[in-house]
């Protein structure tokens, strides 16, 4: 019960939630657009992993030029994406787009498992191994980069959406697509571009936590879960919710694990979410929705 | 400058506009009445190319729009305030006036913050809130804001729908000065108002939609002094009447027979 | 076709029996003898899923977990306290009924992805139950050994011998499935599926359904898992009671077609053999499945049992088997008698209360505030009993909030609405409709997927009682009510002049009968007050003219009307009395001719003058 552990709880806390956040913000991102639940979300975590990996093992790529190698190709990635699994099911109702995003999630998985092999793979870090002490309180360097390169990552983003006009007419088109349209906003291409800055949200992601985890199919599977999880209890369809979500969900897990049960780990995050959905459905920043008679 | 002919529009299984016809010239307010349901923003959807028609021709500057994307429609000149205001409620009053500028081409930063100028100049309290977010501001500032960007398109044609719905007396009356002016500046207008006295006073002409058909079209001046008008909104025909005549002759003979 | 359908169902039933003696001949080797055996134990699962999903219309993602409840409450008392193995099949299904409820009660609340995460999270939690309460389950290590059932002296150890008990209740649960769907719990299920509101306001309790619907998939699943857990090699892990393995119930319930009970079984089986046929696929098998989902969703989203409805076959061969049955026959009977022309009386079994020109319906100061928006702000009304009343004022005035507060959608900020002497302030829609106060929507609310008759049904849940098991099992009284039900439906259908369109589709109907089908299923639960809500939007002049008739037609027959319209000639040729708001509050009241000629009312639509321009 010292400050210390504490302290170290906390900061593992903020960085899984960094990461949580982040894919919770590729999801919030995807539905203020699209009004789609994008349940292979975990998966453009995964994916960009894997090819980092492979980059690195095969070719050799310096880190700088890795991930932007990787960025790119997810940038790619979410424009085919939005393409291929979104497009045709724009105008379907809820339940085939939910499990039509779920089967791209399972091809993913056995798509990366086949391109790259059966076994989970180290990705190298860029940070040294060993923990910093900082202020006595022992800390992996990995999770220090994590929490600034997601506050590096949000600044950018907060710049780009509020100080470019292309940032602002993408606003525009997640807030009143209609009224976008009626503007002459391209709404198509507002649309691309968020599958494309999503899917690198999910790039740096999986470049930043693969260092922690081993590099497999099932990597994104229970992130994506729980970064959807984020999102409700932060407020769906809110920026600031999904990220604030995320950093409540990490913290609150490494908490709950350590001091109440470490075997239900990965439970806690869904208990959060049936008790927010109880008591506080639109959760902490959300607003309500009431179907209009 | 606007040329629509034979319009027939489908809501769904409904058919909302059963052939309309109407036209709006260079410099004009012309007024588009009707009760509600009348088919007046299906007329706007129908021209702005968020509904498409199936059957009939709209021609813009002698170009046909029909089956045209929203946003071509915009870049060619005509600007929409739909009906509830629509600004984007996350954004602030000048993200909104500048978003207002996207179909501009060859516009220079100059001729931007000149129009932006001039739209504070008619709607003082915007230049007081610029940095407030839409959802902050109130109904008629909303309003306001929602005319000032489209005026920020540098349209030739507005479209106005319902710009007093909601709004307390006194800010109704601001409005439609501004509309006026708006006018007198050089913009045509095509206004669609439930509030038609308010309407006709600042229009040239009026056409009134009733249940997808033109029933009446004319000068505004004519329009406001025709005691028909009540008819059409109120219901207050002679057939109804009559109907309602020998309704009451029939039941008091129903009520007799029943009674024994 | 020669053959009745009448005779053919009980040969039907013979050439099931002699396949299912006969199957196990036919397949000579173990291996897809237990292979048959979890085929059926996933249909099973799926069908339960088929009900919450496809006739309740609740995304539920936590199938499996039910499934391995079952499995484990049986596998448990069977190896821990020696029960017979019948015992826990009971117990299977039960308990893991009991846990729908569980997970039905919170989450009533929620609809779409939701419920999808509540569902999620809820069937991983129960995975992490089962894999850490190791004194009870084993944890990861499963439980071994667990026993075959007795059928007297001889033990179902053999695939084979399994498999007899895994057809025959396949053939019973599948049965009790179908019958579930053609009753009044059926239709209340899909009532909710297709528009929840209108089933609320329509009568169906919604809350007491979906917990239903949860409990009784949750306990198909928890049968199936004690068939998983007594068959093939006797031993149950956590590891197969994953949320993958909720997608992939997901996913067979999906591609048999959503809503069919046959196409659960058969999506179930296909989705069990494919990986055996193609297992030359070796690693790709997933991805080849996944990208098969995608493919059917996009272009065959409603399943199977959607391209073989489409078929011509198929219509022929449902239309040959329903020729026989009673509905059929019912509205055959009902078409040739009376051909008569004039003003038809529709049933109503309206009490002939006392025919005074006393209020019906009596609102006190009814306000609705949505944060600073004052919608409604203190309105005081009254509709005399046997009049017709028009609500009426300019966009925004709070007409439709006012209606919403009196059919219970709406919790009224202040005030107070009393229904013939009765105060249902407050109350829950369905509660208000047995109260005699039935509506019709703005943008019509129907059941679309379901029949017209089938609309008109619905309407008369409030006044039937038939609960599951006489749903299922149909005794005498089950049966003598569903003929009242219907014959009553086809009079009311006859009625508004739907005669003929008895079993399309209601969606399929032009809009203008479709209004006229809202009608007759507001009617249908036979109310004192009859709220509609701009009923002659969208209609041509024709159409409008008929409804004016249908409403003089219901006012006469003692039903009373509230209705809100835009349609002004509409209002003042119907109305015995006008009400007309602004701003959510009452500006006047009085008749036709008096509201005419009323200043504020001509200002209220025409616009007053305001200021000089």
């Amino acid at each position: 019960m010292d400050l210390s552990t504490n302290l170290q709880m906390l900061t593992t806390g903020l960085a899984m939630g960094s990461i949580y956040g982040l894919v919770a913000l590729g999801f919030v991102l995807i539905f203020n657009a699209v009004n789609v639940v994008n349940f292979a979300q975990g998966e453009f975590v995964m994916v960009p992993a894997f090819v980092a990996v492979w980059l690195m093992e095969v070719f050799h790529v310096p880190y700088p030029l890795l991930y932007l190698i990787t960025v790119v190709f997810m940038g790619a990635f979410g424009i085919a994406f939005q393409r291929i699994a979104y497009y045709p099911l724009r105008n379907r109702t809820f339940l085939p787009v939910v499990i039509s995003t779920i089967g791209v999630s399972i091809f993913l998985k056995n798509g990366a498992q086949i391109v790259f092999g059966a076994e989970p793979k180290l990705m190298q870090r860029p940070t040294p191994p060993d923990a910093l002490n900082v202020f006595g309180v022992f800390i992996d360097p990995q999770f220090i980069v994590i929490i600034l390169c997601t506050l590096a990552l949000l600044v950018f983003q907060h710049f780009f959406f509020e100080k470019t006009k292309l940032g602002k007419m993408m606003q525009a088109t997640a807030q009143d697509k209609e009224m976008a349209r009626l503007l002459g906003i391209r709404v198509a291409k507002m649309i691309a571009i968020t599958f494309a800055y999503s899917s690198i949200l999910g790039a740096a992601a999986g470049i930043l936590v693969g260092p922690i985890f081993y590099v497999a199919k099932e990597m994104g599977g229970m992130l994506g879960l729980k970064a959807f999880c984020s999102t409700i209890v932060g407020g769906f369809g809110n920026v600031p919710g999904a990220i604030l979500g995320g950093l409540f969900l990490g913290v609150v897990e490494v908490f709950a694990a350590y001091y109440i049960s470490s075997a239900y780990r990965d439970g806690f995050a869904f208990i959060i979410l049936i008790l927010v959905l109880l008591v506080r459905p639109q959760g902490f920043f959300g607003e309500k929705i009431a179907e209009k008679a | 400058m606007l040329n629509v002919e034979g319009i027939e529009t489908w809501y769904g299984a409904i058919q909302a506009l059963k052939g309309i016809s109407l036209d709006v010239e260079q410099g004009e307010i012309v007024a588009l009445l009707g009760a509600n349901g009348a088919g007046k923003s299906t007329t706007i959807k129908t021209i702005t190319g968020m509904l498409k028609p199936s059957k009939g021709k709209i021609d813009f500057q002698g170009r046909g729009i029909v089956g045209w994307e929203v946003e071509d429609i915009a870049e060619a000149g005509i600007a929409c305030v739909p009906e509830g205001r629509h600004i984007f409620p996350g954004l602030s009053v000048i993200d909104n006036l500048i978003l207002g500028t996207t179909p501009r081409k060859n516009s220079s930063k100059a001729d931007i913050d000149r129009d932006m100028e001039r739209v504070f100049h008619l709607f003082p309290p915007l230049k007081e809130f610029k940095d407030r977010l839409g959802w902050q501001l109130s109904g008629g500032q909303q309003q306001m804001l929602a005319i000032g960007r489209g005026l920020m398109s540098a349209a030739k044609l507005l479209l106005l729908d319902e710009p007093s719905l909601g709004l307390a007396p006194v800010l109704v009356q601001e409005v439609f000065k501004v509309i006026n002016e708006i006018n007198k500046a050089g913009t045509t207008i095509l206004l669609v108002e439930q509030n038609a006295r308010m309407a006709l006073l600042i229009a040239n002409r009026g056409y009134v939609l009733e249940t997808g058909r033109l029933t009446l079209t004319d000068t505004a001046a004519n329009l406001l002094a025709n005691e028909e008008m009540k008819a059409h909104y109120l219901g207050a025909h002679a057939h109804v009447k009559e109907a309602r005549q020998r309704r009451r002759e029939a039941g008091r003979s129903k009520a007799n027979s029943s009674r024994e | 076709m020669c053959m009745n359908p009448r005779r053919v169902k009980p040969l039907l039933f013979v050439v099931l029996a002699l396949g299912v003696l006969v199957f196990p001949k036919v397949v000579s080797s173990s291996y897809w003898m237990n292979l048959t055996n979890l085929a059926i134990s996933f249909s099973i699962a799926c069908l339960g899923l088929n009900i919450v999903l496809g006739y309740a219309g609740q995304l539920s993602l936590a199938q499996a977990a039910f499934w391995g409840v079952g499995a484990y409450t049986s596998a448990i008392l069977t190896t821990r306290l020696g029960m017979p193995v019948w015992t826990g099949m009971i117990a299977a299904f039960f308990v893991a009924a009991f846990f729908g409820v569980v997970l039905g009660i919170p989450t009533l609340k929620l609809s779409g992805h939701y419920l999808a995460m509540a569902t999620i999270g809820f069937g991983i939690i129960l995975q992490l139950i089962l894999i850490n309460a190791i004194w009870l389950t084993g944890g990861s290590d499963g439980i071994t050994k667990i026993p075959s059932p007795w059928i007297g002296s001889l033990e179902l150890k053999d695939p084979n011998a399994f498999f007899y008990v895994a057809a025959v209740s396949l053939l019973l649960f599948t049965w009790a499935a179908i019958r579930l769907k053609g009753s009044r719990v059926g239709r209340a299920f899909m009532a909710i599926r297709e528009n929840e509101m209108a089933a609320e306001t329509t009568g169906v309790d919604s809350t007491y359904y979906k917990i239903m619907a949860f409990a009784l998939s949750a306990g198909y699943a928890g049968f199936g898992g004690w068939l998983f857990a007594h068959s093939a090699s006797h031993y149950i892990s956590p590891d197969t009671f994953s949320f993958e393995q909720s997608v992939m119930l997901l996913a067979m319930a999906v591609l048999g077609g959503n809503g069919s009970a046959m196409g659960a079984i058969v999506g179930a089986v296909l989705l069990t053999l494919l990986p055996e046929v193609l297992r030359f696929l070796k690693d790709s098998y997933m991805m080849v499945y996944a990208a098969g989902i995608v493919l059917v969703m996009i272009f065959m989203p409603g399943g199977i049992a959607s391209l073989v409805k489409a078929l011509k076959v198929s219509h022929r061969l449902a239309e040959w088997w329903n020729a026989g049955s009673a509905v059929t026959q019912e509205i055959a009977g009902v078409a040739s008698a009376g051909n008569g022309s004039g003003p038809s009386k529709f049933p109503a079994t309206v009490a002939d209360g006392p025919r005074s020109n006393g209020a019906l319906l009596t609102v006190k100061g009814l306000a609705k505030h949505f944060g600073g928006l004052r919608a409604v702000d203190g309105v005081d009304m009254e509709v005399r009993r046997g009049e017709i009343q028009a609500l009426i004022g300019p966009n925004g005035s709070g007409k439709t909030t006012i209606l919403n507060m009196l059919s219970g959608l709406y919790v009224p900020t202040a005030g107070e609405i009393v229904l013939d002497g009765v105060m249902v302030t407050g109350q829950k829609p369905h509660v208000i409709t047995t109260h005699g106060l039935a509506r019709t929507f703005q943008n019509i609310r129907l059941f679309g997927e379901l029949s017209v008759l089938d609309n008109v049904f619905i309407g008369q849940h409030c006044h039937s009682r038939a609960g599951l098991v006489p749903s299922v099992f149909r005794p005498p009284s089950q049966q003598a009510e569903e003929t009242r039900m219907r014959k009553k439906a086809l009079e009311l259908l006859k009625f508004v002049g739907l005669r003929g369109k008895e079993l399309a589709q209601a969606k399929s109907l032009p809009y203008g009968q479709q209004r006229l089908l809202e009608l007759a299923r507001a009617l249908a639960s036979d109310p004192k007050l009859l709220l509609l809500d701009e009923p002659a939007a969208g209609l041509n002049a024709n159409e409008t003219e008929a409804l004016v008739e249908l409403l003089f037609q219901i006012r006469d027959q003692g039903v009373t009307i509230l209705l809100v319209e835009h349609d002004m000639s509409l209002v003042m040729n119907v109305s015995d009395h006008i009400t007309v708001l602004n701003f959510g509050r009452k500006i006047a009241e009085g008749s036709a001719e008096a509201i005419e000629g009323n200043q504020e009312v001509i200002n209220a639509y025409l616009g007053a003058e305001v200021g000089n321009a």
